[in-house]
């Protein structure tokens, strides 16, 4: 089996049986970064040498027989996850220095595993945009056709992924960032319930909203890197202290009598036509398989983009307020004569133009006057979207709909804001209301471009949406771009 | 209007940047206006009254991160962060 073909167990196997070494596997993937990332532009930080000492170690372990689920595996990590050592840019001018001190959570359990990690993936700044056009530092395209877009806010990770530049990568997930990418390279992304993982040391954008979740080449991949990341964390007053179960034990059970619905707001009008009818043969195939399909309703789907785009900006503009050129982070070099034109002249040469509309709408809908018409609208209205979804959950067992309007499309397109937002329709509920969902490829377009599907599950059931999405990859043959 | 915005969020803008950015703001607070079409009441009685309130953790004295790695991405002198004279 060539590297590009393998899946995480055919790499544990290999590993185990001496096959192949930590080295080997990493050097693997780095002479792919070198071939095909100058054009792909998924990485910000390559981090080679590092990962040969980290491989080394790995294979101590390996050698020992104590390998864990993970050790010896590269992982490509986002870039708003904090790396000891290790730059943190979230592709933004203002933290383009910014080398933490810390490990995030997610990577001291990961390290614990002994990954090997290959480098910082791009994304859109700070996690705010849907195409990774946005990045300061480095404006991914999309494999399968290098003129569009790779989706975002993590579309450096499932680049990467989709690319063979990595075989499996860490996202974050504020209103469709690892669903919606991993869609547009036709690769598995999940992100599971909030407070599953631990935000400690995940660059914040919105702090309700925030998760980091797994980006694969399919649902068994991303269980395997869930399995590593879940579980309670003293440094998150949000993390949950639910049992963490093996997301991957479900996997090759039947579809028979599970319950899917569709609701029908989510295949309406402003639904490509191509991907309506692709999500729909999915439907019919796990009908074939003996599941139920169920037709719903989520009228509160009108007002989703709104209500998240009033919340995530809040909390933005609150989160953000901590960069003040000061304590870390880009500080202008033109003298300033106080501390207030220091911290603006700051902010305002270290935050790209998104950032920065972000700020804005978030401050607007917390001002004096305004707040109530915006922001507890909003509140009341995350309110309904939960209510709706837990209505539909007394009837099924999974939510099926579709991961984006579109196919990817070309960056020219990104150049309006609301049409951008707009185009977050499909995935923004489920962080409204704090659900798991993966999104998987079920077909392509006329012209080969990738269409994901997404299935929802209910609160801290990833493994129910992993088999599902298991289930159907079983009888669908990916194509992955061409390299 | 977006000019006060700015100055709340403490960023500056060019003048031309600043009119278009205002119109791009015009665009975005429309489509925000939706909301206002929908007759809901938050209750924020339902989103706290059932939160999980974890173990408060225990009052002990734990190491806290080094002065050194703190100021390691700052303009510092003398392990202090070095701003602009704010007295007269």
């Amino acid at each position: 089996m060539e590297l590009k073909d393998m899946k995480l167990r055919d790499m544990r196997k290999a590993l185990d049986s001496k096959q192949i070494s930590a080295k080997e596997l990493a050097e693997g993937y780095f002479d792919n970064i070198k071939k095909y990332d100058g054009e792909i532009k998924s990485y910000i930080t390559v981090t080679e040498e590092l990962a040969y000492e980290q491989a080394q170690k790995a294979q101590d372990i390996i050698d020992k027989g104590e390998a864990k689920p993970l050790t010896g595996i590269p992982v490509a990590v986002k870039d708003n996850i904090c790396t000891k050592g290790v730059k943190t840019t979230c592709a933004s001018k203002i933290l383009e220095n910014f080398i933490p001190p810390y490990d995030a959570t997610v990577m001291e359990k990961l390290n614990a595993q002994n990954i090997v990690m290959l480098g910082k993936t791009s994304m859109d700044e700070f996690a705010m945009g849907g195409s990774t056009q946005t990045s300061a530092f480095a404006k991914t395209v999309n494999p399968y056709n290098k003129g569009c877009v790779p989706g975002g806010s993590s579309g450096g990770s499932a680049a990467a992924v989709s690319a063979r530049l990595a075989p499996i990568a860490l996202g974050t997930d504020t209103g469709g960032s690892i669903r919606q990418p991993a869609s547009f390279c036709g690769v598995t992304g999940i992100k599971p319930t909030y407070s599953r993982v631990s935000r400690y040391g995940l660059v914040a954008f919105a702090s309700s909203l925030d998760q980091i979740g797994a980006i694969g080449l399919d649902a068994h991949d991303c269980g395997i890197l869930l399995n590593a990341i879940c579980g309670f964390d003293i440094h998150d007053g949000t993390s949950a202290r639910e049992a963490v179960p093996d997301f991957t034990s479900t996997i090759g059970e039947s579809m028979k009598g599970v319950k899917i619905a569709l609701p029908k707001e989510y295949f309406a009008e402003g639904i490509d036509a191509d991907v309506r009818e692709t999500v729909m043969q999915a439907a019919e195939q796990y009908k074939a398989m003996g599941a139920e399909l169920i037709e719903c309703s989520m009228p509160s789907l009108k007002y989703a983009v709104s209500c998240y785009y009033l919340l995530a900006c809040a909390e933005a503009a609150s989160n953000l307020s901590r960069y003040d050129g000061i304590k870390y982070g880009h500080r202008t070099s033109r003298d300033c004569d106080s501390y207030e034109e220091l911290i603006v002249r700051s902010r305002s040469e270290g935050f790209g133009d998104e950032v920065k509309r972000r700020i804005l709408l978030g401050n607007y809908c917390l001002s004096s006057g305004y707040y109530d018409a915006y922001y507890r609208k909003a509140l009341a209205l995350r309110q309904l979207v939960r209510k709706e979804y837990n209505d539909i959950f007394e009837k099924c067992d999974i939510i099926l709909t579709p991961t984006a309007p579109t196919v990817a499309y070309s960056p020219e397109k990104t150049a309006d804001p609301v049409s951008m937002y707009q185009a977050d329709i499909c995935t923004v509920t489920v962080n409204i209301a704090g659900l798991p969902a993966i999104s998987t490829t079920c077909g392509y377009d006329k012209n080969g471009m990738p269409i994901g599907m997404s299935l929802i599950g209910k609160k801290f059931r990833e493994q129910d949406i992993i088999k599902a999405a298991d289930a159907f990859e079983q009888g669908f043959t990916p194509v992955l771009p061409k390299m | 209007m977006v000019k006060y915005l700015a100055d709340l969020s403490k960023l500056e803008f060019s003048e031309e940047k600043l009119e278009e950015t205002a119109g791009q703001m015009t665009d975005i607070i429309g489509l925000m206006d939706t909301v206002k079409e929908i007759d809901v009441t938050y209750d924020a009685y339902k989103d706290n009254h059932d939160v999980f309130l974890p173990e408060l953790r225990a009052d002990s004295v734990v190491p806290s991160m080094a002065t050194d790695r703190i100021v390691s991405n700052a303009v510092s002198s003398d392990n202090c962060f070095v701003v602009p004279k704010v007295v007269e």
